[in-house]
């Protein structure tokens, strides 16, 4: 039987931040997010057996590879660490922390540390929207266009028109409450930011359409940012949890994981899901397979969810993927408001990608680390009150690598 | 006790079409609260309103703004939760509104200055009981909807309740790192920030504008550099501040706060920075994008070299301090200032210490807690707090510094280093974003 997969905590850097104003490299984001790791678990470097790191375009971005290097140069305890570097385009993060919990469900180690880090700010929008372009089919979907995201998602967006019907205001008020979120948070890039649910639904010069039906305030940022989180076995979570006065099963871990892959390009994604009811049925696979293995049933199991809302037709997909509706019936949790921050099941308390920031190879690790700390209490701002068990769902792609954890705690 | 910032329903903006009137005008609209903004024409404060639009990018915000001019005062006040003034900086001006203010005004409703140094308690004197009893500072640092760091300031006479009201609003509903200070002359964070801007200013009379500034650049923890900062604010400005300052303040840093003759001799000549493009500051920048030129000023003949011609050498350490920084080593970085030798080390070091030791001595002052001046410098200067300094350098090699280069050491400190304490008490701000690495 593998083992279990326990979170003992991690460290966000502001993603408010340009790193590349402050003068800085890539490394100086990693030290930063491997120190601030170290110091909020108490888990001292030496005891690190494993390192991980999720990054999506260092190369284009930084002009930089081989980041699983730079987690060495932290601190001296960590020369001789194995390491690597793990690319899923915007699900690097995930893919790195499904690396390192595989190693330590082998029994292989009993403590890893994953970081997700990208460094966005480094190229002016258009090159950096390019650079994003290599995470879809470059030459067929992205060579030569100008923002490709966008207005990928956008025929997300049309192809749920298509199919069940659509409305820009239920996008305006997906775009509304993550930046609502992001502003008890912290650490949030948008935190000062002024958005609301009118401004959304306008146009004009200040919320331009970037392409197809997508507006600047449907978008995710550009971010700069950085996350460690620290997993362990019981081998060690144990005698970790002791030392604070704890038991092991108030730790948080991870309950399931699903990890599915659709065609890379989004027409062919739209071909294979023409008999499913889901518009990206591996993405619902991978939902489900999150669920039996966490041994629940569905959604209503849960008490949040942080999902990859890269643009606002990626969290109306989420929506019914995950089963709060009937498929193509999104927009009816939105009514009801059960997705708000004090919901039935608040989506991105965090602000999610569109209100905490986007720094594409961290964000799976900044979802996890999020969950960990709604189920144990300390989201501070945006806790939401009482949560015992949260999901969350990083993509790569135009829908392309799905990736779902549950991460909650037994006691 | 019901929390004031629901009971403020309307507030007027005096001054709205000014870069501080209109900015904070987006603040209040921003936080959806109905704001009127005022100025001497409508059409003026229309253009304050549109700037406002700009500066949050949304046309939304105008839902929540209406515009009118003086004629409006009266009835517009009188129905105010909150009147906020952004008029010119003279003591004449403002009192002349504060009384128009005070005999429209309804009762219990408070009044605000932006004033950046002005006394609060000579600004509402004169004025009714109730209006002095409800008079305050709200110091934004420019521009407001970006700049969150801000000062509350109240005078003698001003309400306690009155100033944790304001301050609920500030940092709730406003979303500002709000700290409060004492009625002292330029508050807070004018008095720490240029205190080092003049002194910067005054070696620049010895070393030249061009070495000063690469001296005391981002590696000693700020986005700006100093004299860009004083062209930047303007030498008016400046002069304003520092001249005040001069006046009434008697403290380990008055000769400081003298602005440098040659400032004066320019001054007179019209140069007042960045404001006056043609004629500069420290800087000059003539033509645009390839034919731009960039000039120095030579302090001694008053006069601009072009900027190639001006030799900059700056000794190893300094990039061994930006090598460091670039690479997130903050400590490494702070170890090579402080272990240094050398006039240059010197005189970063007396600039540097000497701001850590002028702005933790403020404590008991001008701010009750560290905390509070590590706020203002950190969230209005965008420099490294002096707190963060401290840590990265410890506090006991901290004192040892402070002393050797002739500094008084603040309490805090001397307490951070016999107790061996981190001094920096904001444990959600990563200490990292006040580092800054000069291009490579």
């Amino acid at each position: 039987m593998s083992r279990t997969v326990y979170i003992l905590g991690g460290h966000q850097t502001d993603f408010a931040r340009n790193w590349t104003k402050e003068g800085k490299h890539i490394s100086a984001m990693i030290r930063e997010a491997v120190e601030g790791t170290l110091a909020a678990t108490g888990v001292a470097a030496k005891d690190i057996q494993v390192g991980h790191v999720g990054n999506f375009a260092a190369e284009l971005y930084s002009m930089q590879g081989h980041l699983g290097a730079f987690l060495v140069d932290v601190d001296p305890a960590f020369h001789g660490l194995p390491t690597g570097r793990h690319e899923a385009a915007c699900a690097s993060g995930s893919i790195a922390l499904l690396a390192a919990s595989a190693e330590l469900e082998a029994g292989r180690y009993d403590v890893a540390l994953v970081v997700g880090v990208e460094q966005m700010k480094t190229v002016s929008p258009a090159i950096g929207g390019d650079y994003l372009g290599t995470a879809a089919w470059y030459e067929s979907e992205a060579k030569g266009v100008e923002f490709p995201f966008p207005k990928l998602f956008g025929k997300l967006g049309d192809e749920y028109d298509r199919r069940y019907g659509l409305k820009d205001e239920h996008l305006a008020h997906i775009s509304a409450v993550n930046y609502a979120n992001a502003k008890r948070n912290p650490k949030a890039q948008t935190r000062t930011w002024y958005m609301t649910e009118a401004h959304a639904c306008g146009g004009g010069e200040y919320n331009a359409t970037i392409g197809g039906r997508i507006k600047i305030s449907d978008c995710s940022q550009v971010t700069d940012g950085a996350v460690g989180v620290i997993l362990a076995t019981e081998a060690y979570a144990a005698g970790w949890a002791r030392q604070r006065g704890m038991s092991l099963d108030q730790l948080p871990r991870i309950q399931g994981w699903g990890h599915r892959t659709a065609p890379l390009r989004f027409v062919d994604k739209v071909e294979a899901a023409k008999d499913s009811p889901y518009v990206l049925p591996h993405t619902r696979q991978a939902v489900t397979d999150a669920y039996r293995r966490a041994g629940i049933a569905d959604c209503w199991a849960l008490d949040g969810i942080e999902t990859h809302d890269c643009f606002t037709t990626s969290e109306y997909m989420a929506i019914d993927h995950f089963g709060l509706t009937a498929p193509g019936e999104s927009w009816k949790a939105i009514e009801a408001g059960v997705i708000d921050f004090g919901g039935k099941l608040p989506i991105n308390p965090s602000g999610g990608l569109i209100g905490a920031g986007h720094p594409v190879g961290a964000t799976g690790v900044r979802q996890l680390l999020d969950c960990a700390r709604q189920v144990t209490g300390t989201a501070g701002g945006y806790q939401v009150d009482g949560a015992r068990r949260f999901a969350m769902l990083n993509i790569g792609g135009s829908g392309t690598t799905s990736v779902v954890f549950v991460v909650g705690r037994d006691a | 006790m019901e929390g004031m910032a629901r009971a403020i329903k309307k507030v007027v903006v005096l001054g709205a079409n000014g870069a501080m009137g209109s900015g904070s005008g987006a603040v209040f609209a921003s936080a959806g609260i109905p704001t009127v903004f005022l100025a001497r024409t409508r059409d003026k404060a229309d253009a304050g309103r549109q700037r406002a639009e700009k500066m949050v990018k949304s046309t939304a915000i105008s839902a929540f703004i209406t515009v009118g001019s003086y004629d409006d005062l009266e009835r517009e006040v009188a129905g105010a939760d909150l009147v906020f003034e952004a008029v010119a900086e003279e003591l004449g001006v403002k009192q002349e509104v504060f009384a128009r203010v005070d005999a429209a005004r309804k009762p219990g409703s408070v009044v605000a200055t932006v004033s950046s140094g002005l006394s609060i308690a000579a600004m509402c004197a004169g004025r009714s009981d109730d209006f002095q009893k409800h008079f305050c500072g709200m110091h934004f640092f420019n521009p407001p909807t970006v700049i969150v760091g801000c000062e509350l300031i109240g005078h003698a006479g001003t309400s306690p309740a009155v100033l944790a009201d304001v301050r609920e609003l500030m940092a709730g509903p406003l979303g500002r790192e709000v700290i409060e200070t004492s009625d002292t002359p330029a508050f807070c964070g004018n008095r720490v920030g240029f205190k080092v801007l003049n002194e910067v200013a005054q070696l620049a009379q010895e070393h030249g504008p061009a070495f000063m500034d690469a001296l005391i650049g981002p590696h000693t923890g700020r986005a700006m550099t100093p004299l860009a900062t004083v062209d930047f604010v303007g030498w008016d400005v400046h002069k304003a501040i520092v001249d005040n300052l001069y006046a009434n303040t008697k403290d380990e840093a008055h000769a400081a706060f003298a602005l440098p003759a040659y400032m004066q001799a320019l001054i007179d000549k019209g140069h007042l920075g960045n404001k006056t493009r043609d004629k500069g500051g420290f800087f000059l920048t003539t033509g645009k994008g390839k034919e731009a030129q960039r000039f120095v000023l030579d302090p001694k003949s008053g006069t601009y070299r072009p900027a190639a011609e001006v030799k900059v050498e700056l000794p190893a350490f300094v990039g061994a301090m930006n090598a460091a920084i670039r690479s997130g080593r903050y400590r490494q970085g702070m170890d090579a200032m402080a272990e240094a030798t050398g006039t240059a080390a010197d005189l970063m070091r007396k600039v540097v210490l000497g701001y850590v030791s002028y702005g933790l001595a403020r404590v008991g002052e001008v701010v009750e807690r560290a905390r509070d001046v590590d706020r203002i410098m950190g969230f209005g200067f965008n420099w490294a707090p002096p707190s963060v300094l401290v840590d990265a350098l410890g506090a006991r090699r901290t004192v040892a510094l402070l002393e050797r280069a002739g500094l008084p050491v603040p309490r805090v400190v001397v307490e951070a280093a016999e107790r061996n304490l981190m001094l920096f008490d904001e444990p959600e701000v990563d200490r990292g974003r006040f580092f800054f690495a000069s291009a490579a």
